[in-house]
């Protein structure tokens, strides 16, 4: 019998809310509270996460930012800075203990980022891992994901592009000073893809919800269970809150 | 103060810093990388603050730093760091 681990249902929150979130299942089920859980959300507003060794400044616009509504916010995860877009991008949240996953670094990005190249297919589309940490179809980025490893748990988050607005998001990230030229765009487009480009279609997030959990499931053989936030998870990311939400945290580097 | 960034095989490499008679006096590293776990960046910034800019004692206090700490940077070696930080430091 497979063991069996928790699949939440999908959330919609700020991006204060959701990484608190992330810090508070890492946390409990480092402790033994939380039970190993897989997890998908939307951002509302639409935002940028930055990694945790990236400097906020030079990495995003934040006149831009204001601008357009879109907060701004460091994860506790390293990797580089992503554009969480409300109408196109679904964000899988993934937390078990170490033992769990292999020890090497690569090897477990493998088996996580494995689930999603099976819910990949799932949705039609061929795609493949390409170490650290993207996965590509067509040779193109589709998805990109960050993992950290606190207390004795392992905690992995990572973007799935269904259809970002693309302009903007290079709009907000300071990539280079011609980086909204249509030459530019142009280039980025030969680099990052997303499902409905490759699929010709716009999936809903529930079908891409599906189909990356029943990937998940494939790839670690487990069974994924429905269940919700415990009352002790939400209170812990309650408190945790304030910290992502925080100029000091925000402006660390 | 110097700055340069230097692509590493996975990650950009941001590097600040400020020299005194070639001595690293402050210095700030930024990037996209990955280091577990990941306050072991604090330790790097403070073990190379008083280190000469050279690539013979950039590289040995970068070592050191591993050793000592046992990080992991994965696709990133300690030469990457070395070149990132004497690109800033302009030599």
């Amino acid at each position: 019998m497979a063991k069996e681990w928790r699949l939440l249902p999908l959330r919609v929150d700020d991006a204060f809310t959701s990484m608190a979130i992330d810090e508070a299942l890492l946390r409990l089920n480092a402790g033994g509270k939380s039970l190993n859980t897989v997890r998908f959300w939307r951002w509302l507003p639409s935002t940028v996460s930055i990694g945790c060794f990236q400097s906020v400044e030079r990495e995003v616009d934040l006149e831009v930012a204001k601008r357009y509504g879109v907060d701004v916010v460091r994860r506790i995860t390293g990797g580089g800075a992503v554009f969480h877009d409300h109408d196109g991008e679904l964000t899988y949240g993934f937390v078990c203990r170490q033992d769990d996953m292999p020890d090497d670094i690569i090897e477990s990005y493998r088996l996580i980022c494995g689930g999603l190249v099976g819910g990949f297919e799932r949705l039609g589309l061929r795609a493949e891992f390409k170490p650290v940490n993207d996965i590509q179809a067509n040779g193109k980025k589709i998805s990109g994901s960050a993992q950290t490893r606190r207390w004795g748990s392992v905690l992995q988050h990572g973007t799935i592009l269904i259809n970002p607005d693309v302009r903007r998001m290079f709009e907000l990230l300071k990539v280079s000073p011609e980086k909204i030229s249509d030459k530019f765009i142009a280039s980025a487009y030969e680099r990052v893809t997303t499902i409905e480009r490759e699929l010709g279609r716009k999936p809903s997030f529930e079908e891409v919800r599906k189909a990356m959990s029943e990937g998940f499931a494939d790839a670690l053989g487990v069974r994924l269970v429905e269940g919700e936030l415990t009352k002790e998870e939400l209170e812990l990311a309650a408190k945790l809150k304030p910290k992502y939400a925080s100029d000091e945290w925000l402006r660390k580097r | 103060m110097g700055y340069a960034e230097f692509k590493a095989p996975k990650g950009v490499i941001k590097v600040e810093v400020e020299l005194s008679n070639d001595i690293i006096s402050d210095i700030s590293i930024s990037g996209d990388f990955f280091m577990y776990p990941e306050e072991a960046i604090e330790q790097l910034e403070r073990v190379l603050v008083g280190t000469k800019a050279n690539r013979e004692n950039l590289l040995a206090a970068v070592r050191a730093f591993y050793s000592s700490t046992r990080a992991r940077t994965p696709m990133i070696e300690p030469e990457h760091w070395v070149e990132a930080i004497l690109r800033a430091a302009g030599g």
